[in-house]
């Protein structure tokens, strides 16, 4: 976990076996261990440029739109759950190939009240900031 | 989680837990200065009480307000809660890549 002066972000970043357009449809094909939409109960998918997607797991709902769909280097995504406070938070998968191998980069944004603009001191991640250390003690 | 988040999204609110967070504070203290009516400031610290942020505590005839960074620990572990979630998926993602390239090389 990151914590920036203006938001909060969760990033990660994976090396994948394989080419970049492969890593780039198994991360969209429900039938692939790993992804979101994988072992969901329920699931709906379009994932075009402003198709929608839900999930389900556990009855807990999940849903988004797809804001860019660029086979094979890049997806983004806005995600709702209700822990976003019903506030669409971002998620950016993307997929570079280097030699044989693909490296993904996930990067989960604009978390609830930490939009582009608010400052420091208008949001919930100046308390964050202040106590996070306290907590992690 | 969602109550603390609204909470801390207004703010006169966001002020008031700075001004308590140096000290517990009487109740006319935490509104003297803020230019509001009074009921105004006792919603805000319905609020915030609410969501757990602060908590009341009687001494004599006096009531103190003091700030509780506890609501603040739900909020962090969802984010580390979050990270978890993409780890785990994306362990299990890689992995599906590796078993494929196993078969591969060893049919």
């Amino acid at each position: 976990m990151k914590i920036f002066t203006k938001s909060v972000e969760v990033k990660l970043e994976r090396t994948m076996p394989a080419n970049a357009a492969a890593v780039f449809d198994a991360w969209l094909n429900p039938k692939i261990p790993g992804n979101p939409w994988n072992e969901a109960e329920k699931v709906v998918l379009n994932p075009t440029v402003d198709g929608l997607f839900y999930w389900t797991l556990r009855g807990i709902g999940h849903y988004g739109r797809f804001t860019e769909v660029s086979r094979p280097s890049k997806i983004v995504n806005t995600w709702v759950s209700p822990n976003t406070a019903g506030e669409e938070s971002l998620v950016t998968v993307s997929f570079r190939q280097d030699g044989e191998n693909t490296v993904m980069t996930l990067v989960h944004s604009n978390l609830p009240d930490t939009q582009n603009g608010r400052s420091h001191q208008q949001g919930w991640t100046y308390f964050l900031d202040k106590f996070l250390k306290e907590f992690q003690s | 989680m969602t109550d603390v988040l609204t909470a801390l999204s207004h703010p006169t609110r966001r002020a008031i837990i700075e001004l308590l967070m140096i000290k517990p504070t009487r109740f006319l203290d935490v509104a003297k200065p803020f230019n509001t009516a009074l009921n105004a400031i006792t919603k805000h610290l319905k609020m915030l009480e609410r969501a757990g942020l602060i908590q009341r505590e009687k001494r004599g005839r006096e009531v103190f307000l003091s700030f509780r960074g506890e609501p603040l620990k739900e909020v962090a572990q969802w984010v580390n809660g979050l990270e978890e979630y993409w780890n785990t998926k994306l362990d299990t993602f890689e992995q599906h890549f590796r078993d494929i390239k196993e078969k591969e090389e060893n049919p």
